[in-house]
């Protein structure tokens, strides 16, 4: 691509992204109160709260503790162009860890103790799942010889074939990703939790709109991560994300919460089973 | 990464040793010899300061200037008389070992003893059956990555030494009960710093050995500083692994003069691979435990009894990479090996252990102290992949560890000096009290782990060098670097966190640990910006002269990773754009805070204080069960290695 | 879609003053699938800092006081108080008891009040849907206000000011009344015909933003003291600064004085900090009324 195609692919990325990511966050919504026989709120729901955030006063603890979640924000945007403009996908791990760093930082630096609880967890949920996002890139370069996403999109491989073990360890740690049951220890979506509202409570407003924002961004990456594993048969891939993507509502609204220490384990062991066997046997089978 | 294959236009066979002048050589070795010498004899400390100050400057610059562009390139000559030098050095070597001898009998340490005894046996061995068919060609030497080594040792080590006039000085007020001998300390850091530089130029094996055993006695002296019987055991403790691995060294020259008659480093890399996997493996040995792989970490760890300095220079940032440099220089030997996939289970375990193992740490220097051992073991992994890949990924690894491992190590031992304490905890709402330390912290912590740092980059490097070659090592770089994330971040934000404003208090820190701290806080950001010339110029022509083909970053992932540098540097320049209009509250303490963001009103109507104190989760990263875990399986790893060496 | 955006998703801090837990079991129920008050668009948040309209049930007692006001003050505005509950409202069969103060108005400025023991889920939900309305209200004022923080205008007020500085004085003094109830406050009952007197033979300082007077503070020389009264800053700039920098500009007004004096009511926190954080010790303390006292602050100018 060249680099103004780059630039044209990046800025419809970054747009269009939050508007496909907050639509599934009402979508999740939906389905979840739908699954809790109620009618839940309109699909478009996650917008007007993000609009109403907007409008609201900043409030802070520190005065420097937003800058992070701008920050936070940033690299965020910054990951989604560069996973959608076909990049490199170990690199977009990194970016995508450092933005969450930034996130776990801007709690640190509200100084509060529901804020600082929610850094520690989200800090244990990030060691948790780590692995096995690294090594879902690992089991893709061994497949297809490349890290960039450009060519394992192309890749006429049809991924979930030779990596079934890291297809479900991925959407295993999903569940970390985006918080949800049973491993939403850091910061929920629902109403309440032990530790009020975990990494966010201490934001306001706008920031804390970007946050919601944000993870619409993170949302759309990941799921983009999942298609590519059936990028070979471009229907496949929306049906296989879609299908996912309501695996992951379902099983939050069936678990409850479960305790860091089986939320580390469970993540550690689910990535050495599946995602270094998988790896194993496609070492050993080439 | 994009692989840029290029194939050179060498022999495949001889390499064409090309050099700097010898005479920049013998003056690095042998400037901080004679400066070490005046230290000692001279009266003062105010005329030592000088000294120390200026002699750093000099090396600084003799090191650098070999890495300029233009600088004096020719073919290694041999002006030397070898003969009396091989002679003179023996006998310094007997002396060293019977110093280490009577040492061990003086403080009945017999273990020590013996291994003296054994090494000095082995080297007499070697002298006498084979010190006349066995000869040296190139005794002094420097390719490009001797010369990227020095360059770290110059001006790591001499910012180090300018750090430590004023630190030691402070250290003896603060201490009174150890005895001053200063003139001491200074005299062996510059030995340290003519043997490091020995080390580095040296393409004798035994010349390599002598001042390998030079730092050794370096690195005992220097733990025992202060004379209280803590630091003797843990110095002695040192002495035992480094004697261990010294003695493995001095095996596989004797196996070398034995069989091969190669007793040359030059020569003995491009040797026939499974005539040399004895030695490769004996030397990789002696690499590990002076590189505090396990088992033999807890030398490093007990080394930091020793003044912070001491642990700077020798335990992160020079000393050990010595270990690892000798497992680098063995990379072409044991690639491809079973021997060299021991190597690299070892190095990978210790990384895994190590880092697992910092999360459990409280204390400032041992967290440092696991990292350096964990990053070592990345190191290690490297060296036993041995692939052009790794080699590059390794070379840059030690690069960015050993600035970014300085910085860290002087900076925490301002923070103990101002403080008098090590702890992490007590760092809280550093960047409040303590701004300028904090923020050096925070670039040095940053640099550790964190894109787009340097470190990121080499981790980057060695998971593709580990695919491309080795994917089952992999296990270890995922799920350890996860763990490297979880203590440097939650340190980190312990340094941010405020919940109570106290004053600022910088004072009496001397200018020059400003100077050192500064320079080396600038040098872990520059490096990021001028790594790739760095690898450019230095360390792709040395992996291409050994392997043919080199391994680079790519032009659109050089320039993802500038902007993603240019994003991250805004975030300084947040703080000086401060939005007056922003409304400050207190933290929610659930509607119970009196008049702050800890103090809430309690069940019986007393006020309550919080405290917020990081996970350490010693239950499951307690040091004592996975070191025991840990160098049970190293131990196992290595008989393998030497089993199938055989 | 911005002034929609309240009426879409109204967050609710629930807060359970002393309630019994009838109000908060049907407060929780309009949460369930019955209700179901998410499908408009309601959050049950646990944090005031991500809350616009704060429910609180059960009375008001000497322990929750400092409680309501924190977490109505960790509130970012627009926000809106509703009290739920005849408990929350006045008190109700427990108003006379020792422990209890009243309802939530002794404490806050409640916005919205749904009576009932325990209040239905439906009147809840319309209190919440009534509360929107009042939120968007809000939302508009302090947006008219908002970009304008900058400039704010601290000057000297003339007799023309005077029915604008009434009308603040009165919507201000409000609150006062709800504190004490007393709503006999002579500031509240003060005409426009005094008022204009007042400016006869006081000094006005008023401070201005987008051509509204939103702060006000007035002066008048008695030998060597210069008293200084009717601090009013407009609930939405609250907590700004702004009643320091009244008090200090019209301390400069008076550069012969020796002493300063100003007496507040013993609830009036906000009125008694601009003037401790410039130095004002209270010298006594007197009753006035029944639930009111005053507090008399003075301070001695520095020496130059």
């Amino acid at each position: 691509m060249s680099a103004g195609e780059t630039i044209l692919v990046a800025l419809i990325a970054i747009i269009a992204a939050p508007l496909v990511g907050g639509l599934l966050s009402g979508i999740d919504r939906k389905l979840s109160a739908r699954m809790q026989s109620r009618w839940g709120p309109p699909l478009l729901q996650p917008f007007y709260d993000v609009a109403k955030l907007f409008q609201k006063e900043t409030i802070v603890v520190r005065r420097s503790q937003n800058f992070y979640v701008y920050f936070f924000f940033a690299f965020m945007v910054f990951t989604t162009g560069l996973f959608f403009t076909g990049s490199d996908l170990l690199l977009t791990i990194f970016a995508l860890t450092l933005a969450g760093i930034f996130l776990v930082l801007a709690a640190y630096k509200a100084s509060s103790p529901y804020s600082f609880l929610g850094a520690e967890r989200e800090l244990l949920l990030m060691m948790a799942y780590e692995p096995m996002v690294l090594l879902t890139a690992v089991g893709m370069y061994l497949v297809t010889r490349s890290f960039i996403v450009v060519d394992v999109a192309r890749s006429s491989v049809l991924l979930i074939q030779t990596l079934p073990g890291i297809f479900v360890g991925f959407v295993f740690i999903l569940l970390f990703k985006l918080r949800k049951s049973p491993f939403d220890l850091s910061v929920s979506h629902h109403a309440h939790q032990e530790i009020v509202r975990g990494l966010t409570t201490e934001f306001t407003g706008p920031t804390l709109a970007l946050i919601e924002i944000a993870h619409w961004y993170e949302t759309a990456v990941v799921l983009g991560i999942v298609a590519l594993f059936f990028a070979a048969v471009p229907w496949l891939a929306a049906v296989a994300t879609a299908a996912v993507f309501f695996f992951l509502i379902l099983v939050d609204n069936v678990f409850a919460r479960v305790k860091w220490q089986l939320a580390l384990g469970s993540a550690w062991i689910v990535a050495l089973a599946l995602g270094v066997g998988n790896i194993l046997v496609v070492y050993f089978i080439r | 990464m994009n692989l840029q294959k290029w194939t050179s236009d060498t022999n495949s066979g001889i390499l064409h040793l090309r050099s700097p002048p010898l005479s920049t050589l013998l003056f690095l070795i042998g400037f901080p010899l004679v400066v070490a010498v005046i230290l000692i004899s001279a009266r003062g400390m105010a005329a030592r300061s000088v000294v120390v100050v200026f002699a750093a400057i000099v090396i600084a610059a003799a090191a650098l200037s070999l890495v300029l562009p233009r600088a004096a390139f020719m073919e290694a000559s041999i002006a030397l008389p070898m003969e009396s030098i091989e002679k003179g050095v023996f006998v310094l070597e007997l002396a060293l070992a019977a110093f280490i001898f009577y040492l061990g009998i003086r403080h009945t340490r017999h273990f020590v003893s013996l291994l003296a005894l054994l090494q000095a046996g082995l080297a007499v061995t070697t002298q006498v059956l084979y010190g006349r068919t066995v000869t040296v060609a190139t005794p002094l030497a420097a390719d490009k990555f001797s010369l990227i080594m020095a360059v770290i040792v110059g001006v790591v080590g001499s910012l180090i030494a300018v750090y430590s006039v004023g630190y030691m000085k402070a250290y003896h007020e603060h201490h009174r009960e150890f005895p001053d001998r200063r003139p001491l300390f200074f005299f062996l850091q510059f030995i340290f710093l003519a043997a490091m530089f020995g080390i580095f130029f040296s393409n004798s094996l035994s010349l390599l050995l002598f001042f390998w055993e030079v730092t050794t006695l370096c690195s005992f002296l220097l733990i025992g500083y202060n004379g209280s019987t803590e630091s003797r055991a843990k110095a002695y403790l040192a002495l035992t692994y480094n004697l261990l691995g010294g003695l493995s060294f001095a095996g596989a020259i004797l196996y070398l003069s034995a069989t091969t008659g190669v007793v040359e480093m030059d020569r003995l890399v491009s040797m026939q691979r499974d005539l040399a996997l004895i030695p490769a493996a004996l030397l990789a040995f002696a690499g590990m435990t002076k590189s505090a792989q396990l088992p033999f970490s807890s030398w490093l760890l007990g080394a930091m009894v020793a003044p912070t300095p001491v642990s700077a220079l020798l335990h992160s940032s020079t000393m050990v990479k010595a270990g690892v440099y000798l497992v680098l220089r063995l990379a072409p030997l044991l690639r491809g090996t079973l021997a060299g996939t021991m190597v690299a289970l070892i190095g990978g375990i210790t990384f895994l252990v190590a880092s697992l193992i910092a999360i459990s740490q409280s204390d400032a220097k041992r967290v440092l102290a696991w990292s350096t051992i964990a990053n070592l073991g990345l190191i290690v992994l490297c060296g036993g992949i041995g692939t052009y890949e790794a080699l590059w990924a390794g070379i840059l690894l030690i690069i960015f560890h050993a600035v970014t491992k300085a910085l860290l190590f002087l900076c925490v031992g301002t923070y103990e000096q101002k403080t008098n304490t090590r702890d992490i905890e007590s760092m809280t709402g550093l960047i409040v009290t303590m701004p300028k330390l904090s923020i050096m912290i925070q670039v040095g912590i940053a640099g550790m782990f964190l894109a787009p740092f340097g470190m990121l980059v080499s981790k980057w490097a060695v998971l593709r060098a580990i695919v491309d070659s080795n994917p089952l090592l992999v296990v270890f770089v995922v799920f350890g670097s996860s763990a490297t994330l979880f203590f440097w971040v939650k340190w980190m934000g312990k340094l941010i966190q405020v919940t109570e404003v106290r004053p600022a208090d910088e004072k009496g820190i001397a200018t020059r640990q400003w100077i050192a701290l500064s320079t080396l806080a600038a040098l872990t950001i520059a490096l990021v910006g001028f790594y790739p010339v760095i690898s450019s110029q230095l360390i792709e022509p040395y992996v291409r002269s050994l392997y043919g083909m080199v391994t680079t970053i790519s032009q659109g992932n050089l320039i993802i990773m500038s902007i993603m540098l240019g994003l991250v540097a805004l975030f300084p320049v947040t703080f000086f754009i401060y939005r007056r209009k922003v409304r400050v509250v207190d933290a929610y303490l659930g509607g119970g805070n009196v008049d702050s963001s800890t103090r809430f009103q309690g069940a019986a109507g007393e006020v309550k204080t919080m405290e917020m104190r990081n996970y350490y989760l010693e239950k499951i990263f307690g040091e004592r069960r996975l070191l025991v875990i840990g160098s049970i399986a190293c131990v196992a790893v290595i008989f393998v290695m030497f089993g199938v060496a055989l | 879609m911005g002034m929609r955006a309240f009426k879409r998703s109204p967050w609710v801090l629930h807060y359970d003053a002393s309630s019994c837990n009838g109000c908060d079991i049907e407060v929780v129920a309009s949460l369930t699938p019955l209700y179901d008050v998410e499908r408009l668009g309601v959050i049950n948040t646990g944090n005031p800092k991500h809350a616009d309209i704060f429910l609180v049930t059960g009375s008001v007692n000497a322990q929750n006081v400092k409680v309501l006001r924190t977490l109505y003050e960790q509130m970012p505005e627009p926000r809106v108080v509703v009290a739920v509950g005849i408990c929350a409202t006045s008190g109700c069969v427990f108003r006379e008891c020792y422990n209890v103060m009243g309802g939530v108005d002794t404490v806050l400025p409640v916005d919205l009040y749904v009576p009932g023991c325990a209040a239905r889920p439906e009147s809840i939900i319309d209190g919440i849907v009534q509360a929107i309305g009042l939120l968007e209200k809000k939302r508009r004022y302090m947006r008219t206000m908002r970009g304008r923080m900058e400039e704010i205008v601290v000057g000297p007020a003339t007799a023309i000011d005077a029915p604008e500085i009434l009308a603040l004085q009165k919507i201000v003094y409000q609150n006062e009344a709800e504190m004490y109830d007393d709503w006999t406050l002579t500031p509240l009952k003060q005409t426009l015909e005094e008022m204009r007197n007042d400016f006869a033979d006081k000094v006005f300082i008023k401070a201005v933003v987008g051509g509204k007077i939103i702060g006000s503070v007035r002066g008048w020389m008695e030998g060597e003291t210069a008293h200084l009264g009717r601090l009013i800053v407009h609930p939405y700039f609250w907590q700004r600064g702004l009643g320091t920098k009244l008090v200090t500009a019209i301390e400069a007004r008076f550069p012969q004085a020796k002493r300063f004096e100003t007496f507040t009511g013993q609830k009036s926190r906000h009125t008694m900090e601009p003037y401790q954080r410039l130095g004002y010790l209270p010298t006594r303390q007197e009753k006035v009324s029944e639930h009111r006292d005053r507090i008399y602050f003075s301070k001695e100018r520095e020496a130059e």
